[in-house]
């Protein structure tokens, strides 16, 4: 096999507020960058090729499979990951909403999921019933959550009209 | 079978120009790769060997845009099916097709990247959107350093993946000529599940009314017997001029099965794909009809 | 003989409780992880490698063929590739190669022969996982390709049960049918001449893959003194500890296994980590650094077992009345290149295999065989989901046959206390036989009798349908080994709790449930308690977490554990209060005297006393099932200690142009004995569902006659979506199991077993036509209806 090179490319982003430098190789994925070099380990890989959800992010705005976006695109951007969505010691109105459905179950499917939710919410607070069905359309879960999150994404909404966007950890502690 | 990435190069164009230039050089080898939805997942599983991608992102500053201009819609190759859906073309009730394609387009979190050129580029029987195209006529912009030229994308389909692009060319716009007022288009898919689905077939439409009567039509299919997206050209002659009902259309479906081809395969025998191919268009027609009327 | 003290002390604490109001068990309680969880703090197997640095990756050359000799492997070019540490094959491997779970015949690293298409040849241990993909290339192996089998009809035949004649699969042993397990009782013969009615049918049900999230992934660390720590996806990790110990060549407590969260198991994960753990090992082993294997989706899905997929004929005789007089059955069990699990599901497939009801005379004949499509094993059901389809099937046709409703016909027949199965096992109160109960509950819910009326004269191109199917589940393992398990309870000197188990999560938390009979049995709130996931170094061996055992037999050791506990904090009470222990109330933080609450400590004064006093606060807890019992010739005796019954009715819609099924409404009835975690008795009866309803509508592993898999991926391998979801109505109905922990039985599996076939009714309901093959696809459905001509497009 004939030696080939693959150039150190350095991007920048920032994740979460905080910003970054990493060196990555052209064939690297934002996932493996997200996991491994940066320790946000709840993107989770499901499938590699798009089709499950779990690798979901926010990347300027826009929801994305991370799995399918390669590290050098990301130089630049603003990245959202699940341990973002809620400062330290809090926790979001969606993850109150799906404690108090009691929709956890092995929670593999769970950053896929809650990304997408924060993404449908920050666009159109009141959706409908379809609207949530279409926004998850393509996040799998195996264990079978699905009326769970449905009731969870309801109680969300109501949670946030009532102005109650975030909870302290140490209230939902039983 | 032995699946994972394989390692690969990337050249990053400045511009189109840039690009343009590199292509003319390296267009034998470098792949174009625009959203990567297709593409990265084909080279996961060895279906495609990439050793050098060039990289469209940096184009989407020229080629992201959706515009009405001298009674054509253009619509840049690097626009995402989700700026396609943003733009004024699904609030148009002659353009609803784009509505239905985007709500059966993939995954809602593959629509953000995966762009128009994409997903003709990839050549693909089941691309939803260049179905969708078909009914509309529409022609695709090819541009290399030497110039532009435009080819019909009914034309640019030459086999399996495989299409009239030279290797230094790129697809870089799509237009296609607005219709009239009393005509409206319509997309349907049918799977196993209730979304998150290729489809068995896709099929799409474009119709026109006069009062009772059909005055134009169009419909297309991920295939029609070729594997790539196809028109029924016969099917259409039978049903123009004709007055819009149920018996019609359904004595249409033996056109149909004249011009039409399928394959069995693990996921569906032919005979279920053709009969599908007609409840579908029939439900496309009926759709189209209830647009149309208001 | 006498009972052992667990057995008395389960029964004692039954008594005791059986009547009384419950302070946790049975309450909505938000699980132990769910922040964990819904933070994306918990920790799953390959995020374990974001700690470790200097770590090398695991790529597993796979075979060209599915059934091949292998001539010749050449690794010296791969080898050679910059990045490359090593190339491992089988001849390397300085322990056993082999990595079956029941029986030895699957080799970790295939030398002499290949058998499926997902048979692994050498690996690859390199700097990135990039590289060694590269150099998996530079493995030459020289192949010698025999025929291919997809088919366990290539390799058997249906009614005879023979072998046919074709190039042997297993060469190493005699037959490839690899297990045969029989029922005879009664006279069959006779009941045949005796029917009125006699329905026979040939029944066909898919490969099934898991699909669970999270692929397989295991790491591996060496230690300081040669032994390796493997963190593992796996739902076994002391089986899994037995097969990394013998592949290296190592004693058992040289090897240490750590079980964290898993993203699903299913099932899936009881044999695969042996595998794909030996392999990290391996790597480990021969680098001295960690090492980490990760599936694909691809690699999991060839790479796992599966469900087995089934060939069965059925013939039920009956009389007029309905009374079932026989059942007679060949089921044909396809466990793919190896055995895995196979002769396990086959026995359990037996078993069940006449559904639960009064059968008197029967005759089964269960096998299963080798063919060269992916393995299959282990998956949540375990043979159960499969006969139940033949048997639920063949009692709504026979209702047709007789023209009864399909709920009458049940509840002529159904098992009820007092009863014998058709092992002549006498079923008694004590069991809790709720069977009647659940179907009653679910008929009520659904509004069956009018439904059924409502939808007998349809018009339109969409019908409607309403199906109904029974199931039985024997809880744990039967006889398939010996089935204890083991808990263990320390109190700290701060009065805070540590639980131990063996017992994994992989998202069903029967763990929590465990953890409410221990507070229950305490009297402290289960916020004191910290779960400690299993880790062989630490937490005793509590059985594999298979076999909806887990709440029975883990929550029995947990009771056993908290009994003696709470028995020693009570004396210790009693001396601080003055009165006698027998009225000692604990309701942490107060501890008082139930005749006179003025007398009244701490939780943390008890507690800090019995460690002055030196009474040991900390618990092992055992218990071991009592002995099933299995005549191999006749299938009689006591196979399971007890059994989930649950009744399933489904509502679906039918579009008859395109053959699409919706399901509509389903209404799960179970009887698990007493309700300990309903949060998790409902994560099991929705999520059971939506898997049943996938498994009846949509899934299939698909091998094309090379014995490639077609279906590889999760666009063309369809699971359910959210848009899928029914309204599901989860109801429980308690008959108390006497030698449960406080009257409980299981659920993991039982909620998948009458899915498929009450869909099934329901679209037979609505379409007029007998379907026997699933999954009901639309093109299944639209050609049967266009073949009868009851739809023209």
């Amino acid at each position: 096999m004939s030696q080939k090179e693959y150039p150190d490319i350095p991007i920048k982003l920032t994740v979460n507020g905080k910003e970054h430098v990493v060196v990555v190789k052209p064939y690297e994925r934002l996932i493996d960058v997200l996991r491994y070099k940066l320790g946000y380990t709840s993107v989770k890989e499901g499938c590699g090729r798009g089709e499950c959800g779990a690798c979901l992010v926010i990347m300027d705005g826009k929801l994305v499979p991370s799995c399918l976006v390669l590290a050098i695109r990301a130089n630049g951007s603003n990245i959202t990951t699940l341990e973002g969505i809620a400062p330290e010691g809090k926790l979001h109105a969606i993850q109150k909403a799906l404690i108090d459905a009691h929709a956890v179950q092995c929670g593999y499917c769970f950053p896929g999921f809650i990304i997408a939710i924060k993404y449908l919410l920050d666009k159109n607070p009141e959706p409908s019933e379809e609207d949530i069905k279409n926004m998850l359309e393509g996040n799998i879960c195996r264990c079978g959550s699905y009326p769970m999150f449905l009731e969870a994404v309801k109680l969300a909404i109501k949670y946030v009209r009532e102005g109650k966007i975030y909870f302290d950890i140490k209230e939902v502690k039983g | 079978m032995e699946i994972a990435t394989a390692r690969f190069n990337i050249y990053t164009p400045r511009d189109l120009n840039d690009a343009l230039k590199y292509l003319d050089k390296h267009g034998d080898k470098a792949i174009p790769l625009a959203g990567g939805t297709d593409v990265l997942v084909l080279a996961r599983t060895d279906i495609i060997r990439p050793e050098l991608f060039l990289d469209l992102w940096p184009l989407r500053k020229e080629l992201s845009y959706v515009r009405r201009e001298d009674g054509y819609v253009w619509i840049g190759a690097l626009t995402t099916i989700d700026e396609l859906y943003n733009s004024f073309l699904s609030k148009d009730k002659r353009y609803l097709g784009f509505y239905d394609m985007y709500w059966r387009f993939a995954t809602p979190y593959l629509r953000t990247i995966a762009t128009v050129g994409g997903n003709i580029g990839t050549g693909h029987p089941l691309s939803d959107l260049a179905i969708l195209l078909l009914t509309l006529d529409a022609e695709v912009k090819l541009s290399s350093i030497s110039g532009d030229r435009w080819v019909k994308l009914e034309n640019l389909y030459l086999g399996k993946r495989k299409l009239d692009r030279r290797s230094n060319e790129l697809i870089t716009e799509v237009r296609f000529k607005e219709t009239t007022e009393n005509s409206s288009t319509a997309l349907l898919k049918l799977d196993r599940r209730r979304g998150h689905a290729m489809g068995y077939i896709v099929t799409a439409a474009y119709m026109a009314l006069d009062g009772d009567t059909i005055s134009n039509i169009r419909i297309a299919f991920d295939s029609t017997g070729k594997p790539y997206p196809g028109r029924s050209y016969r099917t259409e002659e039978f049903l123009r001029g004709k007055r819009f009902s149920e018996e019609v259309i359904r004595e249409s479906y033996r056109v149909l099965e004249s011009e039409m081809r399928r394959i069995s395969d693990y996921r569906a025998p032919a005979e279920y794909r053709i009969d599908l191919s007609k409840v579908l268009m029939k439900r496309c027609l009926y759709l189209i009809k209830s647009r149309i009327m208001g | 003989m006498s009972k052992p003290d667990y057995v008395h002390i389960v029964e004692e604490v039954f008594e005791r409780f059986k009547d009384k109001p419950l302070v946790y068990v049975g309450k909505k309680s938000v699980r132990w992880d769910a922040i964990a969880k819904v933070t994306g703090k918990a920790l799953f197997t390959a995020d374990y490698l974001k700690f470790y640095r200097n770590v090398v990756w695991v790529y597993s050359v796979r075979t060209k063929y599915a059934h091949a000799w292998i001539k010749k492997i050449d690794a010296g070019a791969a080898a050679k590739v910059p990045g490359v540490l090593r190339v491992i094959t089988g001849y390397d491997i300085p322990g056993v190669n082999d990595v079956g779970y029941v029986i030895p015949d699957q080799p970790l690293l295939a030398t002499k022969k290949v058998r499926y298409i997902g048979d692994t040849v050498a690996l690859i241990v390199a700097e990135d996982p990039y590289i060694a993909r590269e150099a998996a290339d530079k493995v030459y192996v020289e192949y010698e390709p025999l025929p291919v089998y997809t088919d366990p009809l290539e390799i058997v035949d249906l009614m005879t049960l023979k072998e046919k004649p074709h190039t042997r699969i297993h060469e190493e042993r005699d037959s490839d049918i690899v297990a045969h397990f029989k029922i005879r009782t009664g006279d069959v013969e006779k009941a045949l001449k005796e029917a009125d009615v006699v329905v026979e049918n040939k029944y066909r049900t898919p490969m099934q893959e898991h699909a669970y999230m999270e692929p397989e992934a295991a790491l591996a660390i060496p230690e300081h003194d040669g032994g390796i720590t493997v963190i593992a996806s796996t739902q076994c990790p002391f089986d899994a500890r037995r097969a990394i110990a013998r592949v290296l060549g190592l004693p058992q407590n040289m090897v240490r296994v750590i079980a964290p969260f898993m993203g699903g198991g299913f099932g899936g994960k009881e044999d695969v980590a042996n595998e794909i753990g030996s392999k990290a090992a391996l790597a480990a082993y021969f680098t001295g650094r960690p090492a980490i294997a990760i599936h694909t989706r691809e690699e999991s899905i060839i790479g796992h077992s599966k469900r087995h997929p089934m060939v069965a004929w059925y013939r039920h005789a009956a009389k007029r009345d309905g009374t079932l007089l026989a059942v007679e059955a060949n089921v044909i069990l396809d466990t793919g290149g190896y055995a895995s699990l196979g002769p396990f599901v086959a026995w359990r497939a037996t078993v069940h295999s006449t559904g639960p009801y009064r059968v008197r005379n029967a005759r089964i004949d269960t096998i299963a065989v080798y063919t060269n499509t992916v393995y299959s094993g282990a998956f949540r059901g375990f043979g159960n989901p499969q006969i139940h389809f033949a048997v639920e099937r063949q009692m709504d046709i026979l209702a047709e046959e007789l023209g009864m409703d399909p709920v009458e016909l049940r509840l002529k027949n159904i098992l009820r206390p007092g009863d014998r199965t058709v092992h002549g096992q006498l079923l008694t109160e004590e069991h809790g036989v709720g069977l009647e109960g659940v179907i009653k509950k679910a008929v009520e819910l659904s509004n069956w009798y009018e439904k059924r009326r409502k939808y007998a004269s349809q018009s339109g191109t969409i019908r409607k349908g309403i199906g109904i199917a029974l199931g039985w589940h024997g809880n744990s393992i039967g006889v398939e080994g010996a089935d204890y398990s083991s808990a263990t309870i320390i109190i700290n000197r701060d009065g805070s709790i540590t639980y131990r188990t063996g017992l994994t999560d992989m998202g069903q938390g029967s763990l929590w449930g465990l953890v409410l009979i221990a507070a229950e049995i305490l009297g402290v709130p289960p916020s004191y308690f910290r779960i400690e996931l299993p880790d062989t170094a630490s937490t005793p061996d509590s059985g594999p977490t298979v076999a909806s055992r887990s709440t029975v037999m883990g929550g029995n050791a947990t009771l056993v554990a908290a009994y003696k506990l709470r028995k020693r904090l009570n004396e210790v009470a009693s001396k601080l209060l003055g009165c006698s222990p027998d009225d000692i109330v604990i309701e942490a933080p107060r501890v008082y005297c139930r005749s006179d609450p003025e007398k009244e400590v701490t939780w943390n004064d008890i507690v800090e006393q019995a460690f002055w006093l030196g009474v040991p606060l900390q618990e092992f807890g055992y218990y071991r099932a009592p002995k099933a019992e299995w005549d191999e010739e006749t299938g009689q005796g006591a196979p399971y200690i007890t059994y989930t019954f649950g009744a399933i009715i489904s509502e679906v819609s039918v579009d008859l142009e395109t053959g699409q099924v919706k399901v509509d409404r389903a209404v799960t009835a179970y009887d698990i004995g007493r309700v300990i975690n309903p949060v998790g008795a409902e994560f099991h009866a929705i999520g059971g569902y939506i898997q049943g309803m996938g498994y009846a509508l949509m899934e299939e592993i698909v091998h094309d006659k090379n014995g490639y898999v077609l279906t590889n991926n999760l666009s063309t391998y369809y699971v359910p979506i959210i848009k899928d979801s029914p309204e599901i109505i989860p109801v429980f109905v308690e008959a108390l199991y006497k030698q449960g922990p406080l009257g409980a039985k299981g659920l993991g599996e039982p909620s998948i077993v009458a899915i498929a076939p009450s869909i099934v009714n329901a679209v037979s309901h609505a379409t007029r036509i007998q379907f026997t093959e699933i999954p009901l696809t639309p093109h299944r459905v639209y050609l049967e209806l266009k073949k009868r001509g009851i739809i023209r497009i």
